[in-house]
């Protein structure tokens, strides 16, 4: 088995852990709120600055996974998160919180992110860095259905304080051995070549293990004045705008139309559900069909979702958006990452992607806080939801308008070889 | 203004802690498992498999050298 894939295991276990143990916040907060006498606003406080901070950390360890490589990096921030989320254990206050959660531990699980483990994924894979990256972030869905719930029955067995340490000797103790031992930043570091292709077989010997594409970038910056990085960045504001303001108003939505928390709760369980599913689907078809096009069309089919709270009646709205989105859900990110190393390379794929990532989270704040704007003054989600619709079918265009087959690795390639079958180009030239 | 903390399931984002109060209800229905026994299967889950990836990476070494 191609060594790629044991590096994909680890990295799904980091994204597992990093992801798993930030949706475990939620958690803890009620048991916080009693033991520290209070309120839950105040805890919400510590948490928005972790979301900033964390977002505002991506550029820079995207930059630093550029420079350094993914595993000095990826290690590095292993090693300050474990630490500092066992230290949780000693906090008595919500301004403990803030300074060692929202910004210690939001800043330093940055560098566990998708733009430093995505760009050890593109440095590895090529031919399948559709499905690789998917399984990749497939390990953030199995996160929140595993790491979730065993924090939430630590907290009954052991109380928060030891769940904490437990969680950070797992980081500490297992994930640190596990990334020393399997994780090598690129193929090279062990002598072999992205997609395991053999050096020496017709198509080691094309040049295709260190293919360059058109619009390959030696800086970040000059992928700026092209095209594509808009394109992909503008459908990614987009998915934090429509991703961030549902998981944020759904059960509010649903409270307005007369529906209960718990039916709501179900409906969105069945979203996250299918979207674990959905991402990996994405992530097979993209290695065979052009990716724009599945990325378009993600944003068409999550406009149509959008459609439907508009249009359906709520309870029939409730589950065709929780099947329909569901389908679209984070199938975005593998897309996204994909298109980005094929587009630019991998040298700057950490920054590129970590600037999307960035655009992301401030499109998600911003719509968070517009949503709850236009509900409080209209009484209504209908504008939002007709703004949300507008934008993603907006997206879905600009995405679908990406020339790909003439700016990615994938296609240059293939004509390259093409060319050369015909004896018109030499090998290892683009 | 919405409470921050009701960002749940997409990336990164702290699950709501009414959300999950209501799923490990309904989980403790289904399954009807003790807490402990919980922890103990999850806990397996989250140790098992870097465990087993860790192993067959060894393994993996120890051939390659062999050969």
């Amino acid at each position: 088995m191609f060594y790629g894939w044991y590096i994909i295991a680890a990295l799904f276990f980091a994204t597992f852990l990093s992801i798993g143990a930030r949706q475990g916040f939620g958690v803890f907060v009620k048991t916080w709120e009693e033991d520290w006498a209070v309120s839950t606003a105040a805890i919400s406080f510590a948490a928005a600055i972790g979301t900033l901070v964390n977002g505002f950390s991506q550029p820079v360890f995207g930059w630093l996974t550029d420079k350094f490589g993914g595993r000095p990096v990826l290690l590095a921030s292993f090693f300050v998160t474990g630490l500092a989320t066992a230290g949780v254990a000693t906090i008595s206050s919500v301004l403990g919180l803030m300074v060692l959660y929202g910004f210690i531990i939001s800043f330093s699980s940055g560098g566990i992110g998708f733009q430093t483990t995505g760009v050890i994924v593109a440095r590895w894979f090529e031919k399948k860095r559709g499905v690789a990256m998917a399984v990749l972030v497939s390990g953030g869905s199995v996160g929140g259905l595993v790491f979730v719930p065993f924090l939430s029955y630590l907290l009954i067995e052991v109380g928060w304080q030891t769940a904490w340490i437990i969680t950070g000797l797992i980081a500490l103790l297992i994930g640190i051995p596990l990334l020393l031992i399997v994780v090598k930043s690129k193929p090279d570091d062990i002598g072999l070549t992205i997609d395991g292709v053999d050096p020496n077989s017709e198509e080691g010997l094309l040049g295709s293990t260190d293919a360059v594409g058109p619009k390959f970038v030696d800086k970040w910056f000059a992928a700026l004045s092209s095209r594509p990085i808009w394109q992909l960045s503008f459908g990614y504001f987009v998915c934090g705008i429509t991703t961030t303001s549902i998981a944020v108003h759904f059960v509010r939505w649903a409270n307005s139309e007369d529906i209960t928390t718990g039916t709501a709760a179900l409906a969105f369980g069945l979203l996250s559900g299918i979207n674990a599913v959905g991402v990996l689907v994405v992530g097979l078809l993209s290695d065979r069909f052009q990716r724009k096009n599945l990325l378009g069309g993600v944003y068409l089919v999550r406009g149509l979702a959008f459609l439907t709270l508009i249009f359906l009646p709520g309870d029939i709205a409730l589950w065709a958006f929780a099947v329909i989105g569901g389908m679209s859900w984070l199938a975005t990110v593998p897309l996204t990452a994909s298109l980005t190393a094929d587009v630019y390379g991998v040298r700057n794929l950490g920054m590129l992607f970590g600037l999307a990532n960035m655009s992301h989270a401030f499109g998600g704040a911003l719509a968070v806080f517009l949503f709850g704007w236009a509900f409080t003054n209209w009484g209504s989600y209908n504008v939002p939801f007709v703004v949300g619709a507008i934008t993603l079918l907006a997206a879905g265009v600009v995405c679908l308008s990406i020339r790909e087959k003439t700016n990615s690795v994938r296609f240059t390639r293939i004509n390259q070889s093409n060319e050369l079958d015909s004896g018109s180009v030499t090998a290892g030239a683009s | 203004m919405p409470n921050p903390l009701e960002t749940v399931l997409h990336h990164s984002e702290p699950i709501d802690p009414t959300l999950w109060e209501w799923l490990s209800l309904k989980i403790d229905d289904v399954l009807g498992l003790h807490s402990s026994a919980m922890v103990f299967i999850l806990g397996a889950v989250t140790v098992l498999f870097p465990v087993v990836v860790m192993l067959l990476v060894w393994r993996r070494h120890r051939i390659t050298r062999h050969d």
